[in-house]
């Protein structure tokens, strides 16, 4: 029996309930209907579906709300205020295949690192690898807060670009974790917060996405990537050798976005020049203080070196290398987007060591 | 192992292309999709090894003008690469100072080059790292003899 008062139906009754008549009204709404795409050798990549008006990317995404690109959109819906709108604020186009590239190249350190590689290590090195992974896990931590601070505020035209951030968060989710793991796997801990100036400097820009590029490509993650490849070559054994390679490459896709929509928008956008070169300087002034704290170079001196003993002379020795391969290859950066790159104008932590 | 492969040659780089394309855990974790064409530059040889989607397409014998149009490519004195197979051998993967990432760091100019400028294109080498050491690790399944070669 159906309750009149409700208008549910008991089991058995055959009465038609009383609902509405559907219209189907909603079908036959497309902006382009019989799109097909098609999967190639790499399967159906994102960039594949960019075909017909779906494929149209625009200079200026005007629409204030969630619309899909290519969807139609809802009428008199309320403006949600994304700030970064214009293809030059955050464009990249290698966005879509690194999204694509980071889904398919994922590892989960859980089960894809060889944990039990890993033995006991003299006190003073085991402490300064703690330190170390202390400071990279931090790092990660910011990184996460700025790509997510930033997200949300761009507009849904650009899903390539959205799409890939959201993957550059999972991976530095992955990097705070395969170094947390590390840090607490071998009978250490963690150790001492970062002193963070730069931590600041990337979580506290407001002035533009591209400009918090500037710092978070060139800068930090540079910086990351390449303290992850001294380690590589300075691990001391094949959990961490593990952990360094996949977290390089993860690094390198940041990276790779970060100097392509660097390239881009300073190509189309002859404002963004100054703002990115006064970020970029301010950016190493502040990492260049977070570099006058001893405990990151100490550490690394350490890890390097062996030992305490080792650290002095030869560790400190391959810091100072570190220091230097990652000053030339954010200078070849700055050279390969046609920005200032004089040695001689960066802060003093970072000159070629006869300079200091 | 039933035949050998004299090291640098093409037979030898296709009997590499066949374990890697073969083998799953060359696309296990940490590796995966790989678009790129790869110059190698092994004393007076050059080879192109090219990879798409999940595998290596193709391996060939080419010359030095050709470099101009890989995205990358690695070169090392001839003694560097032997050591560097005989240690893969030995371990069934590269470990300590042979691993691609270290043999980059510990060499002056790095051993990956290009010679277009496009640093886009350079990056690919550490982006598909991995994929390259898989690539090398895969001949430790193979016989490698040494072709005799005095460094230049």
């Amino acid at each position: 029996m159906a309750d009149s008062q409700t208008g549910t139906k008991s089991a058995g009754d055959s009465r038609p309930m009383d609902i509405p008549e559907p219209k189907f009204n909603w079908m036959n709404q497309s902006r382009q209907w019989g799109t097909r795409v098609t999967p190639d050798k790499k399967g159906l990549t994102l960039d594949k579906t960019n075909v017909g008006i779906y494929g149209e990317v625009p200079q200026r995404w005007g629409d204030q709300g969630r619309n899909p690109r290519g969807a139609i959109p809802v009428k008199g819906a309320l403006p949600i205020g994304y700030s970064v709108t214009q293809k030059t604020e955050l464009w990249a186009d290698c966005a879509a295949e690194l999204y694509e590239e980071a889904i398919q190249r994922r590892w989960a350190p859980a089960t894809d690192v060889p944990w039990s590689s890993i033995q006991p290590l003299p006190n003073d090195v085991e402490v300064a690898i703690c330190q170390v992974c202390t400071e990279i896990l931090q790092y990660a931590n910011i990184d996460i807060e700025v790509l997510t601070n930033w997200q949300h505020r761009m507009s849904y035209g650009y899903h390539e670009v959205k799409q890939f951030l959201a993957t550059a968060s999972l991976d530095a989710a992955r990097r705070y974790e395969a170094f947390r793991k590390r840090a607490l796997i071998n009978g250490g801990g963690l150790g001492l917060e970062p002193t963070g100036q730069a931590n600041r400097f990337l979580l506290e820009s407001r002035g533009g996405w591209t400009e918090t590029v500037a710092g978070l490509a060139l800068i930090r993650t540079l910086f990351v990537a390449t303290v992850c490849e001294y380690l590589y070559k300075h691990s001391y054994n094949d959990a961490e050798r593990v952990v360094y390679s996949f977290v390089i490459q993860d690094l390198a896709r940041l990276l790779t976005y970060g100097v392509e929509h660097l390239k881009f928008s300073l190509a189309h956008d002859d404002e963004r020049r100054g703002s990115v070169i006064t970020m970029i300087a301010i950016g190493l002034g502040m990492f260049a203080r977070d570099l006058r704290d001893p405990v990151l170079r100490e550490a690394l001196a350490i890890v390097f070196g062996g030992g305490i003993s080792g650290a002095r002379n030869e560790g400190m020795s391959i810091y100072y290398d570190l220091i230097e391969d990652f000053r030339e290859r954010h200078l070849a950066m700055r050279r390969w987007l046609d920005l200032p790159a004089d040695a001689a104008t960066m802060p003093r932590a970072f000159r070629p060591r006869d300079q200091n | 192992m039933a035949s050998e492969f004299t090291f640098p040659s093409l037979d030898w780089l296709q009997a590499v292309r066949e374990v890697f394309n073969t083998t799953d855990m060359y696309r296990g974790a940490g590796s995966g999709r790989c678009d790129c064409v790869v110059g190698l530059k092994i004393e007076g040889a050059v080879f192109i090894v090219e990879f798409e989607g999940f595998g290596c397409t193709g391996v060939r014998q080419a010359n030095e003008a050709e470099l101009e149009n890989v995205d990358f490519y690695l070169d090392m004195p001839y003694e560097l690469w032997k050591s560097m197979l005989e240690n893969i051998s030995a371990n069934n993967h590269a470990i300590g100072e042979f691993t691609l990432n270290t043999l980059d760091l510990g060499m002056e100019q790095g051993i990956a080059h290009s010679k277009h400028e496009d640093q886009y294109r350079q990056d690919l080498f550490v982006r598909y790292n991995q994929t390259m050491q898989f690539f090398f690790d895969a001949s430790h399944r193979i016989s490698t003899t040494f072709e005799e070669i005095v460094a230049s």
